[in-house]
């Protein structure tokens, strides 16, 4: 169902069953602010996707439409094959690690509905450009990754119809919350066996560090270039992400700064290729970014 | 000090008089210099800021700021905390996270009293960063299985009939670096995920009667505004307890770190549940079961399976009195101090042991006990130099006994990440350095 066709039959799902409801709602409306809301204004902002397939748009694609898609969009934080680049998430392999000492949770391994990839490509990614994708390019999208997880053959078509019937490995491997699973008791006198206390573990540091407290006090806020690189644009150029040339490379920036300082601003200011302006922190202040380019300067100019 | 006090009256209202021909800029200026002149004139010598490092201020002799006046009204129209305080601060762990937009900050717990976490050291969790809403241009839209889909813009929010809660917030991850082994020496970055404010708003409850239910609807979509567009599915029964739309916190308007200018609070649940720069509530008859609340937010066991929708933090406490960032210094008595919390409702009692669990006392709970709140509890202690392992330990109202790792990690393993609760052990070392440890 379309999410235009979800609202409207919310609206007739209204006009049939009127008011219900024992011991929940009274009667609707008893202060009456704001505005109704009009189908048009929900189908705007009514983004979400259930296990069902409800709110999902027409269309579909297959990995092979997704995978320069990918490649563009997905790799530089999540690399080639789902591996994942630096802490930025795995997307792909781990099948059987759950129950191993580090479990790798992956989309293949853990997720247990495929509609949820969809929903969460669709609301938040890309991360820097969250919502600028198309439908089509998120069904792509979507099955690329469902590709990469051996899920779905390269040339199968993931469609508002079939989504929804996709089998995830890992959806029987949920259960509702049942806790409380342990059961303490309050014991206050001789709880433990003598000589049975141990230490098992210590932070590594521990011994070095005086407090620990000296180490963490001692961190110093940074300067505002700093602080604001840190904030905007350490997201790509701190690991080079979609050739986001990395501060203190001094091969990489020479030619860049050959250019000058006004046009580096500039670049940071209004953006440029695939980098969004002011690193898509649009409530920066300019002389906050300025400050950040020239911090990045500071650091990648020859010596 | 009379002829003193009168003459520096006069000086002041001439200052004033002699300010008023001036434009409200100069003026500013001007009335700075005045004061400093009289500052001057009642000290005889000293102004305010020139006594030099390491002079003694100690009695007998008389500090500088004694003798002198202070900065005026208005010096600071928001406030800020003495600058000797600039090390209360939330920090984060860098290696934490893939960048600081989708990241964690935490609150500085060691540093403060009390049950209230100042609005400025709340802790930090953001997927997309901090949006910059404008409120005017801020919408709440409530749709889906209702008889009258409405937005309501904030200004119609606050309208409603509100009301106050003072209700911990903490991330289920709180201490999820510990799972494993100890690894942070530090109360901030083994606890720091967890704040206490008084929360205003409108009950979610209210919202949901205005807009009218229907008779299916059993869950509620909560979605943010940030560009990670968070969501989380609340079951009906908590919206209609007491789930709360906030606008305000410790009596200020919401931070924007906070979810400024409104967000979800779900009391004593999970934080990530509790959806900040919220603009939209859906009401459905099934969970959405989206990103994070299956591929997160879910507790992984040692069998392989996932405990979903597990959204109350259980029964937790930690000795904020010492820790590693606050050592002791003498032999001597103390008053040892810390926190305790639950999801489920109030703290019953909290115990402290001072041998690794092997023998407990009960301390006191101090000040405010109320529900889903942080208690505040404390108990006199002489240390006698030796080494000790310091722990506390909380019992909420409904009964449950905070665990142990021991028991914790025998009935989930240890890739949980999430709802870690046990019971935190401080090794004091005989030279007053505290540090964590785990313990058998």
């Amino acid at each position: 169902m379309s999410r235009l066709a979800k609202s409207l039959s919310y609206v007739g799902l209204t006009v049939a069953l009127g008011l219900v409801v024992e011991g929940h709602a009274e009667e609707a409306g008893n202060f009456g602010y704001g505005q109704t809301a009009t189908a048009e204004q929900i189908a705007g902002w009514d983004i979400d996707v259930r296990p069902d397939g409800m709110g999902l748009p027409p269309g579909g694609a297959t990995p092979e439409d997704g995978e320069m898609l990918y490649e563009e969009k997905c790799a530089s934080c999540h690399g080639s094959f789902g591996e994942g680049v630096g802490r930025y998430p795995v997307l792909a392999g781990g099948e059987g690690t759950l129950t191993e000492a580090r479990p790798e949770k992956t989309v293949g391994s853990f997720w247990p509905y495929a509609s949820t990839l969809w929903d969460y490509i669709h609301r938040a990614m890309p991360f820097t450009v969250p919502e600028s994708l198309t439908d089509e390019e998120v069904y792509a999208t979507t099955a690329y990754v469902l590709y990469l997880n051996d899920l779905i053959e390269y040339d199968f078509e993931l469609t508002q119809e079939n989504l929804a019937d996709i089998e995830m490995p890992n959806k029987d491997g949920f259960f509702f919350d049942d806790r409380p699973d342990v059961k303490a008791r309050r014991c206050m006198k001789n709880c433990k066996k003598a000589g049975s206390i141990q230490i098992t573990s210590e932070p590594e540091v521990s011994e070095d560090a005086d407090s620990g407290a000296d180490e963490v006090v001692a961190v110093e806020q940074p300067a505002e270039g700093q602080a604001v690189y840190q904030q905007a644009c350490a997201v790509c150029h701190a690991a080079g992400i979609g050739e986001a040339p990395i501060p203190g490379d001094t091969a990489a920036w020479s030619p860049r700064l050959a250019l000058g300082r006004g046009t580096l601003i500039e670049s940071a200011l209004n953006g440029k290729g695939i980098m969004p302006a002011k690193g898509g922190q649009s409530q920066l202040t300019d002389v906050a970014v300025i400050a950040a380019v020239d911090h990045i300067i500071s650091l990648s100019a020859k010596q | 000090m009379g002829k003193d006090n009168s003459s520096t009256a006069i000086l002041l209202q001439a200052v004033a008089r002699e300010g008023e021909k001036l434009q409200a800029s100069e003026r500013r200026n001007f009335l700075k210099q005045g004061l400093l002149l009289a500052g001057g004139a009642l000290s005889g010598a000293a102004v305010p800021g020139t006594a030099l490092a390491g002079d003694n201020n100690l009695p007998p002799n008389v500090p500088p700021w004694t003798k002198s006046l202070g900065s005026g009204v208005l010096t600071n129209p928001y406030g800020k905390p003495s600058p000797y305080e600039s090390h209360i601060v939330r920090r984060n762990v860098p290696w934490l996270t893939a960048d600081n937009i989708a990241s964690i900050s935490f609150t500085p717990l060691a540093e403060l009293s009390g049950i209230i976490t100042p609005s400025s050291l709340v802790f930090e969790r953001y997927h997309a960063g901090v949006p910059a809403i404008d409120p005017a241009q801020h919408r709440l839209m409530i749709h889906g299985m209702v008889d009258r889909p409405i937005i309501l813009s904030v200004d119609d929010l606050k309208r409603f009939p509100s009301t106050s809660m003072i209700r911990f917030i903490e991330c289920p991850a709180n201490g999820g670096m510990e799972w494993r082994a100890a690894q942070m020496d530090s109360l901030q970055f083994t606890h720091g995920m967890l704040s206490c404010c008084e929360w205003t708003g409108v009950l979610l409850s209210t919202l949901l009667q205005e807009v009218g239910i229907k008779k299916d609807a059993a869950w509620v979509l909560a979605e943010g505004a940030d560009g990670s567009h968070m969501s989380r599915s609340i079951p009906m029964d908590k919206a209609l307890d007491d789930a709360l739309i906030v606008y305000a916190q410790n009596g200020e308007p919401l931070r924007p770190e906070q979810g400024y200018p409104i967000r979800l609070m779900n009391p004593g649940w999970e934080g990530n549940t509790s959806v900040k720069w919220l603009r939209r509530l859906e009401v459905g008859d099934e969970a959405w079961y989206h990103r994070e609340e299956t591929s997160k937010y879910t507790d992984l066991l040692a069998d392989g399976r996932a405990r979903k929708f597990s959204y109350v933090q259980e029964c937790n406490s930690v000795v904020t009195f010492p820790c590693p960032e606050k050592p002791l210094t003498e032999r001597g008595r103390y008053e040892v101090e810390g926190l305790a919390w639950s999801g489920e409702g109030k703290i019953k009692r909290v115990d402290v042991s001072f041998d690794g669990g092997m023998n407990w006392r009960p301390a006191r709970l101090k000040g405010l006990v109320l529900p889903k709140a942080l208690t505040r509890f404390g108990l006199e202690w002489d240390w006698d130099g030796g080494p000790a392992m310091i722990q506390s330990r909380a019992v909420d109202d409904t009964g449950y006994v905070q665990p142990t790792y021991t028991q914790l990690r025998e009935a989930r393993g240890s890739s949980s990440i999430y709802h870690k609760n046990a019971i935190q052990t401080w090794r004091l070392h005989d030279s007053g350095k505290v540090t964590n440890v785990q313990i058998s």
